[in-house]
């Protein structure tokens, strides 16, 4: 690839990646998961195996969404008695050192998040990177896949993952 | 100092707030409790090989666990007697030996120390004083593969302590016909209030209704995660402390309680794990085993939870008001890769931190946490529910906390304060 179409493909996927970010921090979770394609995964791997390789069919995780399991998610974390996000938490997201690499039909995106949660008296950060495959479609670029890596020894002194990472 | 209060006649059942937030009890509590009770370290399928190891905190001291290469579990304090520096700083691994990084002296996995440079600047016998061994925790016993630590050298052994929870473990052991394993992968995580909270939490029925509203919603919405039981059931006194309930519940259990989202392959897969059980170990524990779920607290910080999938949970507070907490997936070694991939994505469904039901249960312990700075005339917490019942707890009375703030009461007494 050119130094140009690299940019590019950068640029592609960033503008994917900002607009994903600024959806959960405003809370636009319908307009988030429309992101996602209909076979699309979500993970979160704890913090004692190898976040980038391990799976979810072998090893205890934090989350592994299915699609359907995504959605009902988001449905929880809309309603009153979704205790731990009512009143729902300020969250913002800071996504960086955005890479992307094309092979074949599948982008394959790698970059660095930190993500503050903060509610009445706590305030709390997730550190760590993303790992996105993403595909086109109807001219579109969507997620099919998102690992939320935790470069943490630990989720703590806090135990939520009550928002979207 | 806190005493609960309890007043058959009156039906009341108190505790006193104080328990939550005193600096002077939570000290205390590690004399009393941490120092004295049978504490969970870890399941023998954690150290599968000798040379095997792992590194725990336990009641506030690093631990280093390990196989010998006679194959022996051994529970060192992780600090060279040396200097005192943490010798093993890895969470697991394998290894034949140990190197204190600081100033290079190396003991084997039983702890007794092999080599050290310059030993001529040491008079002769040196290296076999047995002040210059790790050391070993006073007691490490094992019941079926849970290992647990005491901290005092004299006590009641692990299986007169776990008095009728024992009985609850082997239960848990004949889910398997070939044993049980620790799954890969730790949940750890902390909440900010008081670690009874917690024990109190894991086995409450009275919450569910409307702490997990949204997770019992989540199994009515979602196509098949519904299953037929209704949420009922008893509590159990299973003596010193520990207490459980037992009761049935709408959501699919890998071990055999099928639901109609897990599809045919899964009907198959249930039917033939259902007639291994049967032939095993008879209709009356099949039944048990596969329709009923316990959540069990074995005094004073071990959960066993066996509900949508097992869970082992262990905590300890650092402050009055804060606790950390490892969590562990816990499955039959035999099981199908379909079986245990449902197993993991049932696990993650409730609990843990990022599961549909954990964040709530430690939202309401912060928020106790929180309210209990109100001090002052709200002095108790009420603990009553059930309590006057003719016929039997129900699950969601709360007899088994009562089992469990008695033997806390008792043994706080026991210390002077």
């Amino acid at each position: 690839m050119t130094l140009q179409e690299t940019l590019l493909l950068r640029l592609r996927v960033e503008e994917l990646l900002f607009e994903e970010a600024d959806l959960i921090d405003q809370w636009k979770l319908d307009e988030w998961l429309a992101l996602y394609t209909e076979d699309a995964h979500y993970y979160v791997p704890p913090s004692d195996v190898d976040g980038d390789t391990a799976s979810a069919e072998t090893s205890l995780f934090y989350i592994l969404d299915d699609r359907i399991r995504l959605r009902e998610r988001i449905t929880r974390l809309k309603k009153v008695g979704a205790h731990s996000e009512h009143p729902r938490s300020k969250v913002r997201h800071l996504v960086t050192n955005v890479r992307a690499r094309q092979e074949g039909d599948v982008i394959h995106a790698r970059s660095s998040f930190i993500v503050s949660r903060a509610k009445d008296i706590t305030h709390d950060l997730f550190v760590g990177h993303y790992l996105h495959e993403l595909v086109e479609q109807d001219g579109a670029l969507r997620i099919a896949k998102k690992t939320c890596v935790l470069d943490m020894e630990a989720l703590r002194p806090h135990a939520r993952i009550s928002i979207i990472l | 100092m806190a005493q609960i209060i309890e007043d058959k006649a009156r039906g009341q059942f108190l505790v006193p707030r104080r328990a939550f937030t005193d600096k002077a009890v939570f000290e205390r509590e590690y004399e009393a409790i941490f120092n004295t009770c049978w504490l969970y370290l870890g399941h023998a399928s954690e150290l599968p090989q000798p040379g095997s190891f792992l590194t725990r905190t336990v009641a506030r001291r690093p631990i280093l666990f390990t196989r010998d290469k006679e194959g022996n579990f051994n529970a060192l304090l992780n600090a060279c007697p040396h200097r005192g520096a943490l010798v093993c700083r890895e969470r697991k691994g394998k290894s034949p030996a140990f190197m204190c990084m600081y100033h290079g002296w190396v003991f084997g996995s039983d702890g007794h120390l092999m080599t050290l440079p310059g030993s001529s600047g040491y008079p002769e016998g040196f290296k076999s004083d047995p002040q210059k061994q790790m050391v070993h925790v006073p007691r490490l016993e094992r019941f079926g593969d849970f290992f647990f630590v005491n901290f005092s050298k004299d006590g009641e052994d692990l299986a007169t302590y776990l008095a009728d929870a024992g009985d609850y473990l082997k239960l848990l052991a004949e889910h398997s016909p070939s044993g049980m394993q620790i799954v890969g992968g730790t949940q750890e995580y902390a909440i900010r209030g008081n670690w009874k909270l917690l024990a109190e939490n894991s086995f409450d029925g009275y919450h569910a209704a409307t702490n997990h509203s949204t997770y019992l919603e989540y199994l009515k919405n979602t196509k098949g995660a519904l299953g037929v039981d209704p949420l009922s059931g008893v509590a159990r006194d299973l003596k010193n402390g520990h207490a459980l309930v037992e009761y049935s519940a709408p959501w699919g259990r890998p071990i055999a309680n099928w639901v109609p989202l897990w599809g045919e392959e899964g009907k198959v897969e249930m039917d033939a794990v259902y007639s291994e059980l049967l032939s095993r170990v008879g209709a009356e524990r099949a039944e048990r085993i596969a329709k009923k779920n316990r959540n069990m607290v074995i005094f004073p910080n071990l959960v066993i939870n066996d509900i949508m999938a097992v869970t082992v949970r262990t905590f300890f507070p650092t402050a009055p008001d804060y606790m950390e907490i490892n969590a562990w997936a816990l499955a039959p070694v035999e099981e199908s890769e379909w079986r245990r991939k449902f197993r993991i994505y049932n696990f993650t469904e409730f609990l843990g931190p990022g599961g549909f039901a954990t964040p709530d249960d430690v939202e309401a312990i912060e928020k106790c946490q929180q309210g209990y700075a109100v001090g002052g005339e709200a002095q108790f917490n009420d603990i009553s529910k059930g309590m006057n019942r003719a016929d039997g707890w129900s699950f969601d009375d709360e007899e088994q906390m009562r089992c469990y703030w008695r033997e806390w009461d008792r043994r706080m007494a026991n210390v002077e304060g």
